[in-house]
């Protein structure tokens, strides 16, 4: 059979290699044109051609969710499994941007986690652009480097999920990966030099640029970069640095350090080491006060932290109330809305029987909304429920009269309402009418 | 706002509210995010009539508990 994979392939994940694309998505590949015809019999040779060939990534498209070459190739190397060389020559060619964008999907998806960021990272430095064929059938403009980043950050490409690789700064920690160098350090360094003579230290610079900068220094900062996520702290290191180097570039220190004491006068190269000793100091202080800053700024994030975590609790309250009762609720309030008020009564009454606390809460809720939807007076057990049939007779035909002409406006105090907005907002949409 | 019954007919049965003026596309991000499913994957339809992401509920005349298939692609 021809949509079988080679027998002597190895298991990719604990799986068939081909099943790292999805099930409906590998059948529509096996039923397309361009699978049956061209990738039949194909060997590692014959792919490279077809490689070639390719001129636009990108999954399914369509209505009918036809795969592209792209995809049908990529599946097509699942099924082969060349060695890790031929990908790696795959990667490593300059000639043809597809054949290195292919090679460099193959790996995201079969490739051990320290593979995947030694082989996709060099490749940051490719700007060429690729088409991309998007789900709608339409191309678009992506670049080589945007597709790399989307493989090592994203968890879903090209209608695959990649399969979960762990971030670089635990890799990092676990000491199998060197921190990144990028290959635009060496002109961020220059860079950050002519920016510090210009400006004063004590402004932030929301410079993510200053992470490469130290990366050439000690190594206890390069650990501690990784660590501190806080750009405050990196601030104060990189104000070290600046002390530190003082032998290598006594001059630029010098003017550094003059506008740190701020005086405004230029110093001697002999005064110049005094008054650094003495701006240490001074330094150190401010370094303190940044640091006081800092603890402010790691409060403030502890709080909102904390917030979070008092939402995301709420939150789970809410949906924890939702699972049990809520649902058996709705369902209640959706068959009671259709019938007539008697019948409710009814089964209100009837819930009385069950447990307490339950219907007390039951009751709680559905007073609460019947009293705000329906504008009804009184919550006490005399004003509602089991009286006499010519009290609710004007009654039901009022409510009937009010549901039809509130329709259904959603009542902005409903919980349920509360989290669709929530939700609909998280996904860009409208807030419910 | 409307609520809208979709079902797979496997086991996967979701009310979703949602506005009037919401697009099958808004309505399947809106599927996707209470079934799990990802956005792209799943396809709305009733009886052969696949729906397109870019029309609107009341342009297809969906109403208030109006149940459509769900299915995948």
């Amino acid at each position: 059979m021809a949509n079988r994979t080679d027998p002597l392939a190895k298991s990719i994940h604990g799986t068939n290699p081909q099943n790292l694309v999805e099930k409906i998505v590998r059948s529509k590949i096996y039923q397309s044109t361009y699978w049956k015809e061209q990738c039949f019999g194909l060997t590692a040779e014959t792919l490279v051609d077809k490689a070639m060939e390719l001129d636009h990534t990108g999954g399914t498209y369509g209505g009918n969710r036809k795969p592209t070459p792209f995809l049908c190739l990529a599946l097509k190397m699942l099924q082969i499994q060349p060695d890790k060389d031929i990908i790696v020559e795959f990667i490593k060619n300059e000639d043809y941007k597809y054949v290195r964008v292919l090679g460099a999907f193959y790996l995201r998806l079969t490739g051990t986690v320290a593979d995947v960021y030694q082989y996709l990272e060099p490749l940051y430095n490719d700007y060429r652009k690729i088409r991309h064929k998007l789900s709608d059938g339409q191309f678009t403009l992506n670049h080589v480097d945007e597709f790399i980043d989307e493989l090592l950050t994203k968890d879903y490409s090209c209608d695959t999920a990649l399969p979960r690789i762990q971030k670089r700064w635990v890799l990092e920690a676990s000491g199998t990966l060197e921190p990144r160098r990028s290959a635009l350090e060496d002109d961020f360094e220059e860079e950050e030099e002519d920016k510090e003579e210009e400006q004063p230290m004590e402004i932030d610079e929301p410079n993510g640029h200053e992470k490469d900068n130290h990366r050439g220094r000690s190594p206890a900062w390069e650990r501690d970069r990784d660590r501190d996520r806080d750009r405050d702290r990196k601030e104060r290191h990189h104000r070290y640095a600046a002390l530190y180097d003082v032998h290598s570039h006594l001059v630029f220190h010098i003017s550094v350090t003059a506008m740190a004491c701020k005086s405004q006068e230029p110093l001697k190269i002999t005064d110049a080491l005094l008054s650094l000793y003495f701006c240490r100091d001074r330094d150190y202080d401010r370094d303190w006060d940044y640091e006081r800053d800092y603890g402010r700024g790691r409060e403030r994030d502890r709080d909102r932290d904390r917030e979070r975590d008092r939402n995301r609790d709420r939150d789970r309250d809410r949906h924890r109330l939702r699972d049990d009762d809520y649902n058996r609720d709705r369902d209640r309030d959706r068959e009671r809305d259709g019938r007539e008020r008697e019948r409710r009564d009814r089964d209100r009454g009837r819930h009385r029987s069950h447990s307490r606390s339950r219907d007390r809460r039951d009751r709680d809720r559905e007073d609460g909304e019947y009293r705000r939807r329906r504008g009804r007076g009184s919550a006490s057990p005399r004003g509602r429920g089991e009286d006499g049939g010519p009290r609710e007779e004007p009654k039901r035909k009022k409510e009937k009269k009010e549901k039809k002409v509130e329709g259904n406006a959603p009542d902005p105090n409903d919980p349920e309402i509360i989290e669709m907005n929530k939700l609909r907002a998280s996904l860009g949409l409208k807030p419910l009418k | 706002m409307i609520e809208v019954v979709l079902n797979d007919r496997l086991g996967k049965k979701v009310r979703v509210k949602c506005n009037e003026d919401d697009t099958i596309g808004d309505l399947k991000r809106l599927v996707a995010a209470q079934t799990g499913t990802r956005a792209e994957k799943i396809r709305i339809q009733k009886w052969y009539n696949i729906y397109k992401d870019h029309i609107t509920l009341a342009d297809y005349e969906i109403h208030d508990g109006m149940g459509l298939e769900l299915y995948y692609n």
